[in-house]
């Protein structure tokens, strides 16, 4: 299983963004880590060249929401990406907010799967979880 | 006409700057007080460990309010921070940015825009104060900067090519780096002739995430090495606090004796080296009376360590840019801890001497073992190929094959060398201290535990 992840926009938090990538390695999945400060477009652009089957973007300043508008409108540009699984995580709006909220609005940016504030590890638990149920 | 003066008057001859005078800079670093000079300090024969703070403001006013802020709570060194954009050489929005702090009151920048004050003005409020002043950045091309912060009085200059790179850029070219960096330490050592030695600092706190002190240790030398050699004659290494006492003894006592040792090697003992320590550069906690136990813990291992300075943080640390109030308390708060610790005893450890002292020397044998025949393509190239391996680095041209955890007694140690050439002694030393039966999940739990260790 493909996942290409990556901390999106100007952000250069790197701390989770390692973790991220070391804790899939250990889950079996192979990972394409684009690091920090990453573009929309370069992400589906790698999801394109490595034939992903998950783009996992994270956000720590909470800058993502701005990005995550645009991912319905630029996905439908590529012609190969309806199977695309999109997840997104971290901290995912600037101040504070409440999941109930956030959640919702992310799904109609388009994401399959919205962590907002979740552990790591119960984060991954729900994507494997997802992954099987939907037969990828 | 030489070549670096023909550089220089291309970097000089820019629209942000208003006619520098070259002929007025030298009689001004020629004729300066010696109190402006971190060095003239440091050669002190009676020596106390000098207190530097953080902090920089966008206006000329509000920086000069800090500044007597910090000397009435009786500062050693004055810092001056410089502004994100200035740092990434956008000079028109810092521009921009310092107009709309002066009309509106509210800034609009995170730091001092050096270049855009220029450097008659920012010279009156240096020489106003007449103390050493530190200049703090993080700039990859620091050329114009360094020039301004010459010419205005500052005769500390913090960073380099590695440490001012790895930590804060993802895609910066490293090689643009060091030729930059190599025209830094060129203007550091021509005006070092003048008058007392304009003091270079590397920043060995890094990326402050579990970078193992072999890895700091490294870095401080071949930054000090590349400054050296092009004639600087006054240098500080540098580290932060790890987070275990020991560990920082230890690096502080190999980090000192390998820079006397690779001084030497390349005939450069004659000039100066001296220690600085960080107060913890992690995640603070948010509550401000931990935050001010964990400043005043450092001090002491900074006084355990022998440092010859030490730079502060402030009780707000976790909350954002700290008020002048704040920050001054600090400065006191220290001054007052090191005036009242007396008596230190003396503390050695040999065993992990000995392991840090080996691993130090097998990775810069490696080093200069590579092919290119100058020294920053020497190192280069180790950064390029994993010879260095910074954790946490979030620039692309780093490994991040090198993985480190804490083991019980908080020691920083690496569990897995990726191609840091380690020695298989010392690797074993090292993962014989953790417990490597845990599987993946418990290590990234465990990783960010450790990271978050003060909170």
């Amino acid at each position: 299983m493909k996942v290409v992840t990556g901390v999106v926009g100007n952000d250069i938090h790197v701390v989770a963004n390692r973790l991220i990538e070391l804790s899939l390695n250990a889950r079996g999945f192979e990972v394409f880590n684009l690091g920090v400060n990453t573009y929309l477009e370069e992400f589906f652009d790698a999801a394109v060249e490595t034939g992903a089957d998950v783009l996992l973007i994270s956000s720590l300043n909470g800058e993502a929401e701005g990005w995550a508008r645009e991912v319905k409108l630029l996905k439908s540009k590529y012609k190969t990406l309806d199977n695309l699984i999109l997840v997104i995580g971290g901290n995912l709006v600037v101040g504070t907010a409440l999941a109930e909220e956030i959640v919702p609005r992310y799904k109609n940016y388009g994401f399959d799967l919205v962590f907002h504030q979740v552990d790591l590890n119960t984060g991954l638990d729900t994507i494997e979880k997802y992954l099987k149920e939907r037969k990828v | 006409m030489s070549l670096l003066q023909e550089e220089r008057e291309i970097i000089l001859n820019n629209e942000f700057v208003e006619n520098f005078d070259f002929a007025e800079v030298e009689e001004f670093v020629r004729g300066a007080d010696k109190e402006l000079f971190i060095s003239h300090h440091f050669a002190q024969k009676k020596k106390k460990m000098l207190v530097q703070p953080r902090g920089g403001f966008p206006t000329y006013e509000k920086q000069f309010a800090l500044n007597e802020f910090f000397v009435n709570a009786n500062v050693d060194v004055l810092p001056l921070t410089i502004d994100s954009n200035t740092r990434l050489n956008d000079y028109a929005t810092a521009k921009k940015m310092l107009r709309l702090s002066e009309e509106s009151g509210n800034d609009m920048l995170n730091g001092y825009p050096l270049v855009n004050h220029g450097y008659r003005t920012t010279r009156k409020m240096i020489t106003h104060f007449n103390k050493p002043v530190s200049l703090r950045h993080g700039t990859p091309d620091a050329r114009l900067l360094i020039e301004t912060a010459i010419a205005s009085g500052i005769f500390e200059i913090e960073g380099g090519p590695i440490t001012y790179l790895l930590p804060y850029s993802k895609n910066f070219p490293l090689d643009k780096a060091f030729l930059y960096w190599k025209y830094v330490e060129k203007v550091c050592a021509n005006y070092s002739k003048l008058n007392m030695p304009i003091n270079r600092e590397s920043f060995g706190p890094l990326t402050a995430t579990l970078v193992p002190p072999a890895i700091t240790i490294v870095i401080q030398l071949l930054e000090m090495l590349l400054s050296l050699e092009e004639g600087v004659k006054s240098f500080s290494v540098s580290f932060s606090q790890s987070g275990s006492m020991n560990q920082d003894i230890v690096m502080g006592a190999v980090l000192k004796k390998m820079a006397k040792f690779y001084a030497k090697e390349i005939n450069c003992d004659d000039a100066k080296i001296n220690l600085v320590y960080h107060q913890w550069m992690g995640a603070f906690p948010t509550n401000k009376k931990f935050s001010e136990q964990l400043i005043s813990l450092a001090t002491v291992i900074a006084s355990m360590v022998g440092a010859d300075k030490i730079i502060t943080k402030t009780k707000q640390e976790a909350s954002g840019i700290p008020t002048k109030e704040a920050n001054a308390e600090t400065v006191a708060n220290t001054q007052y801890i090191l005036g009242i610790l007396n008596g230190l005893p003396n503390v050695v450890d040999e065993e992990e001497e000995e392991n840090l002292t080996l691993t130090v020397k097998a990775i810069m044998e490696a080093v200069f073992n590579d092919e290119a025949d100058t020294l920053w393509r020497k190192v280069f190239n180790s950064i390029k190929n994993g010879t260095i391996d910074v954790p946490f680095s979030p620039h692309i041209i780093n490994h991040n094959e090198m993985i480190t955890v804490r083991d019980a007694n908080k020691n920083i140690r690496i569990i897995k060398r990726g191609n840091v050439p380690i020695p298989d002694r010392c690797f074993e030393y090292e993962k014989s201290k953790c417990d490597l039966t845990k599987d993946t999940t418990s290590i990234v739990n465990d990783i960010i535990h450790d990271i978050g260790i003060m909170q």
